[in-house]
C-alpha cells in the first residue's frame, strides 16, 4: 500500500486523499479557514502551508534515487504548498508546523496578515469562543502586529437577507459563503465584491440573500462575519450547552444541535451526518424552536383544572374503564417518537381497541427534494413501521359526528387545528391529550390533558422518511425527577445541566411535562394492564426484536448517526 | 489612495438602485447576439466570455449599471452575481456613469516612485476635481488606478481605457487636457525602454528618441 510521511511519522493510504483532509482524519490539526469538505478548495486563505518533498526520479532507470544509506532522495518543493489543494502521492514526505520552524513562520505571518484589517472586537461578537480566526491565531498566531496604520473600515451590520447579517470587517474572504451558493445551495446569490482592500461578499444589487438555506453560511464562515439575524447577542457559546439530537419540522430528520441556556432553546445548528443531511440544515429547521420555549403547559389539567400528575392519569385510566373499547379511538402521532407510538399501540390491543392511526401532515409542493419534505412531521415512517396507519379524516369526523365515539386518545397532535371535527363536536366524548403546547386548539375539549414533552425533553428514536432511524437526547431538563432523562442528559451534556450541582442551573423555565414512555405505562398499570418497561432503551429494544421494520435500531446500535432501516416498502 | 490611508472607510454601496435603463433599451441587437455566440465558441464554458460581453456593453451603453451586467450575465446564462463580481473587480469596467475622457493615473509602486502622486494632485487640483469624481462640465472624470503595466515609463496615466500617456511631467498634462478639449486623442503609443538599441539588434520601436526616457528620468518630488 503506498505511503506518505508526516512530520516522521509513515502513514499508510488509499485512493486520492487530499492532504489536508487526511491529516484531519489522522488528528493532526492543520490550521485552515477556506478549505471545506463539501466545497471546492480555491486555496485562498494561506493558512494550510506545508512543506512537501516527493522522491526523487532517476530519469534513466525511472526508479526512485537513493543516498548512501538506500533511502530514496526526497526533492522538496522550493515554496511552501497548501495542503488544501495538494493530493498525497506515494513516498510524499509532507513537514506541518509540528517538525517545520518554516511552516510556523509562515503560519505566523500569514495570521499576522489576515489579522491587519481585522477588527478583533471578539469582545461584542457573536463567533467568540468558537470562532477558528480566534482559536488559530491563539495558538499559531503572532504576538502582536507590526501595522501601525488605520485600519480599513467595512459595511456592518448589513442584513444581507432576512436572516443573515453581514459585518464586512470580520470577513477574510475565505469565500467559503460565496461558494456555498454557488456550489452547494446554487441560489448564486453572493459573490465577492470590489478588489484588494475593498472586497467582501455581498448580493448583487436588486437581490437579497433569502434563499431557504441561507443561513448555512453562519455556520461555515470561520470568523464572525456572518451572524444570524435571529440569534445576534443572544448569549455567548460558553454560556450554553449544546446536545446532539435530530429536527423536528419535517421528515428529513435533519441531524442538530439544541443550544440551551436557562431552560430555554436558543439556537439550532446542524450536526454532520453524511447519511442524512451531510453538512447542511434549512433556515425553517432552525427557526421553529420557540415551540420548545413558549406556550408551555403547567402541568396537567382535568376538566381544566391544575391537577396533580397522580390524579391526571387516574383520571384518565378512569375513562378508559368506563367506556366500550369500541367507542375509544387512539390517535397516534407522526410528532410523538417511536417508543411513544409502541405503548399506546399496545395499550389500544389491550383494551381490545381499534390499532390507532395518526394524522398526516403534509403539505404538497413544500419539499425541495433535499432537505425540506412535503411532510411536516419528523415521525411518519416510524408510525408506519409500528403498523399505524394516516387517519381517515373524513371517516373519524362522521363518527364523531354520529355518536361513535365515546372516547379520543390523542397522542400529541390536534385534531381540531387539523380541520377534522370542531372543538365543540367534541363535546360529548371523553378527550385525553398529550400536549406540547397550550395553543393546542383540542386542548379546550379535553377532559384529562396530559402535558408530553418534546424531543428536546425527551429520550426517544424518529425514523426519517428515507428509513434511517435516529435518537434522541433531552438537551433540556424537566420539572420533576425522572431517572432515565437525568441519566441521558448527563450523558448527552458534558455539562450536567439541569442537576442542581451544574453552575447554570436555573428552576426557570422547566416545564412541567412528561414523556409518553412515562405515562402511558402508569395509566395502563391503573389499568391492570401490563405495560412496564425499565425505560425507553428497553422499548426499543423490544421492538427491534420483534418487529422486522426496526430490526438492528437499539440504542447502542444507533448512537449519534442513527441506524438505516430495511426497506419496507413504500414510504410516506 | 492618500486620502483612503488616512481615512480608511469603505461605504456600503446602495443595495436596490434605481434602473437607469429601460427594459426596451435592455437588448442586445441581433448582430451583437452573433457576436456573443462567437465569443463563446471561443471558450470550454460560456462564462468565459463574460469579459467581452462586458466590454462590449461598456461600449454600447457608456457604463456598466447593475441591470445591464445582469443583461450581460443573461446573454451567457451564467449567474448575474459572478458577472457584477467579475465588473466590480476591475477599474476599467464603468459602474457609474463617467465623463467623456477618463484619466487613469496610475499610482502603483513605480509610478508612486516616480511621482504618480505629484501628478495625480496637479491633475485634480488642475480640474477641480478629486480621484474619483467627474469634473462639473462632464469632461473629465479622474480616477486612481493600480499598475497598468507601462512602468518603465512612469509616471503614466491612460484614457478611456485607451492610449498611453507616458514620462508624464506637468507640461505634458497641460497640453494633453488642451487637446482633449478640443477632442484630439493623442495616438496609441507602446512603451519603450530604456535599453540599448545596437544590443537588441535593431529590434526596437522607432520613436525612442521623441522620449525623455533617457535624459530626464522622473523623480518623485518627495523622494527630492
Ligand atoms: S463572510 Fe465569512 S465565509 Fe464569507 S468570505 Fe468572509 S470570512 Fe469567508
Ligand atoms: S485551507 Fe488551504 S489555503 Fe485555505
Ligand atoms: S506602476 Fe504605474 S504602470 Fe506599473
Amino acid at each position: 500500500m503506498p505511503t506518505v510521511t508526516i512530520d516522521n511519522q509513515e502513514f499508510e493510504f488509499e485512493g486520492n486523499p487530499i492532504l489536508l483532509q487526511f491529516c484531519l482524519d489522522h488528528d493532526i490539526e492543520l490550521p485552515h479557514f477556506c478549505y471545506h469538505p463539501a466545497m471546492s478548495a480555491p486555496a485562498n486563505c494561506r493558512q494550510c502551508l506545508v512543506e512537501i518533498g516527493t522522491p526523487e526520479i532517476d530519469r534513466g532507470t525511472g526508479e526512485p534515487r537513493l543516498d548512501e544509506d538506500g533511502n530514496p532522495v526526497i526533492r522538496f518543493f522550493p515554496k511552501m504548498m497548501t495542503g488544501c489543494s495538494e493530493d498525497i502521492s506515494d513516498g510524499m514526505v509532507v513537514k506541518t508546523h509540528r517538525s517545520s520552524e518554516l511552516v510556523r513562520e509562515a503560519q505566523k505571518d500569514n495570521l499576522e496578515f489576515l489579522l491587519i484589517n481585522h477588527p478583533l472586537d471578539c469582545p461584542i461578537c457573536d463567533q467568540a469562543g468558537n470562532c477558528p480566526l480566534q482559536i488559530q491565531a491563539y495558538k499559531y498566531g503572532p504576538e502582536g502586529s507590526r501595522f501601525e496604520f488605520r485600519k480599513v473600515s467595512k459595511p456592518k451590520h448589513i442584513e444581507l437577507g432576512p436572516r443573515v447579517v453581514l459585518d464586512a470587517e470580520r470577513c477574510i474572504n475565505c469565500t467559503r459563503c460565496t461558494r456555498f451558493t454557488t456550489e452547494i445551495s446554487e441560489s448564486h446569490q453572493l459573490t465577492i465584491i470590489e478588489r484588494s482592500v475593498w472586497n467582501y461578499p455581498m448580493t448583487p444589487p436588486g437581490v437579497d440573500f433569502d434563499e431557504p438555506y441561507s443561513m448555512n453560511v453562519i455556520d461555515i464562515c470561520p470568523v464572525g462575519a456572518l451572524t444570524s439575524k435571529d440569534f445576534r447577542f443572544k448569549a455567548r457559546v460558553w454560556e450554553m450547552s449544546s446536545t446532539p439530537s435530530i429536527t423536528i419540522g419535517n421528515a428529513k430528520g435533519s441531524n442538530c444541535f439544541y443550544w440551551v441556556k436557562d431552560n430555554l432553546v436558543q439556537k439550532v445548528t446542524p450536526r454532520t451526518n453524511m447519511e442524512v443531511n451531510e453538512y447542511w440544515l434549512p433556515d425553517e429547521d432552525r427557526l421553529d424552536y420557540d415551540v420548545f420555549n413558549e406556550n408551555r403547559p403547567e402541568g396537567p389539567t382535568i376538566a381544566g383544572q391544575s391537577a396533580s400528575w397522580d390524579d391526571a392519569k387516574t383520571a384518565a385510566a378512569d375513562l378508559l374503564k368506563n367506556v366500550d373499547a369500541n367507542g375509544i379511538v387512539f390517535l397516534g402521532s407522526a410528532f410523538a417518537c417511536v417508543e411513544d407510538n409502541y405503548l399506546l399501540g399496545e395499550l389500544a390491543s389491550a383494551l381490545g381497541a381499534a390499532a390507532p392511526s395518526y394524522i398526516q401532515h403534509i403539505e404538497p409542493g413544500a419539499g425541495d427534494g433535499w432537505l425540506i419534505t412535503d411532510d411536516k412531521t419528523p415521525n411518519a415512517s416510524g408510525c408506519e413501521r409500528l403498523g399505524i396507519r394516516p387517519l381517515d379524516a373524513t371517516l373519524l369526523r362522521s363518527r364523531i359526528q354520529g355518536g361513535d365515539v365515546k372516547l379520543l386518545y390523542v397522542l400529541q397532535d390536534d385534531p381540531v387545528a387539523a380541520g377534522i371535527c370542531e372543538a365543540a363536536d367534541l363535546a360529548g366524548v371523553s378527550v385525553i391529550l398529550h400536549h406540547t403546547n397550550t395553543t393546542n386548539e383540542t386542548l379546550v375539549a379535553a377532559n384529562v390533558a396530559l402535558p408530553a414533552a418534546t424531543v428536546v425533553e425527551t429520550v426517544g428514536t424518529f425514523v426519517n422518511q428515507d428509513g434511517h432511524a435516529q435518537r434522541v437526547w433531552p438537551s433540556k431538563a424537566i420539572r420533576g425527577v425522572n431517572r432515565t432523562l437525568s441519566m441521558e442528559i448527563g450523558k448527552s451534556r458534558a455539562d450536567k445541566h439541569g442537576t442542581p450541582f451544574d453552575r447554570w442551573f436555573d428552576e426557570d423555565h422547566l416545564v412541567d411535562c412528561q414523556p409518553g414512555w412515562v405515562v402511558i405505562p402508569e395509566i395502563a398499570d391503573l389499568l391492570d394492564i401490563e405495560l412496564r418497561f425499565k425505560g425507553p432503551r428497553d422499548i426499543m429494544l423490544k421492538v427491534s426484536s420483534e418487529n422486522e421494520a426496526f430490526g438492528g435500531a437499539t440504542y447502542d446500535a444507533m448512537a449519534e448517526p442513527g441506524v438505516r432501516l430495511v426497506d419496507v416498502g413504500a414510504e410516506v | 489612495m492618500t486620502d483612503f490611508i488616512k481615512d480608511p472607510v469603505i461605504l456600503m454601496p446602495e443595495r436596490h438602485p434605481e434602473p437607469v435603463f429601460s427594459t426596451e433599451e435592455l437588448v442586445f441587437t441581433a448582430e451583437e447576439t452573433r457576436q456573443i455566440a462567437t465569443w463563446v465558441s471561443q471558450y470550454p464554458t460560456a462564462d468565459g466570455a463574460i469579459m467581452k460581453v462586458l466590454w462590449m456593453a461598456q461600449e454600447k451603453f457608456g457604463f456598466l449599471p447593475p441591470e445591464v451586467i445582469r443583461l450581460s450575465a443573461g446573454a451567457l446564462g451564467m449567474p448575474y452575481a459572478r458577472a457584477f463580481g467579475v465588473a466590480t473587480f476591475y477599474t476599467q469596467y464603468f459602474k457609474s456613469k463617467k465623463g467623456r475622457y477618463v484619466l487613469d493615473v496610475c499610482t502603483c509602486f513605480s509610478c508612486q516612485i516616480c511621482g504618480g502622486y505629484d501628478m495625480l494632485h496637479y491633475l485634480e487640483e488642475k480640474l477641480g476635481a478629486h480621484a474619483g469624481e467627474t469634473t462639473d462640465d462632464g469632461l473629465f472624470t479622474i480616477q486612481e488606478v493600480e499598475c497598468l503595466g507601462a512602468c518603465g515609463s512612469a509616471p503614466m496615466l491612460q484614457i478611456t481605457n485607451g492610449p498611453y500617456v507616458m514620462n508624464l511631467t506637468e507640461e505634458k498634462i497641460d497640453a494633453l487636457i488642451d487637446a482633449l478639449k478640443r477632442d484630439q486623442l493623442p495616438f496609441f503609443s507602446s512603451v519603450t525602454l530604456p535599453q540599448d538599441e545596437d544590443d537588441l539588434g535593431g529590434n526596437r520601436r522607432t520613436d525612442v528618441r521623441d522620449t525623455l526616457t533617457y535624459s530626464a528620468p522622473p523623480v518623485a518630488k518627495t523622494l527630492g
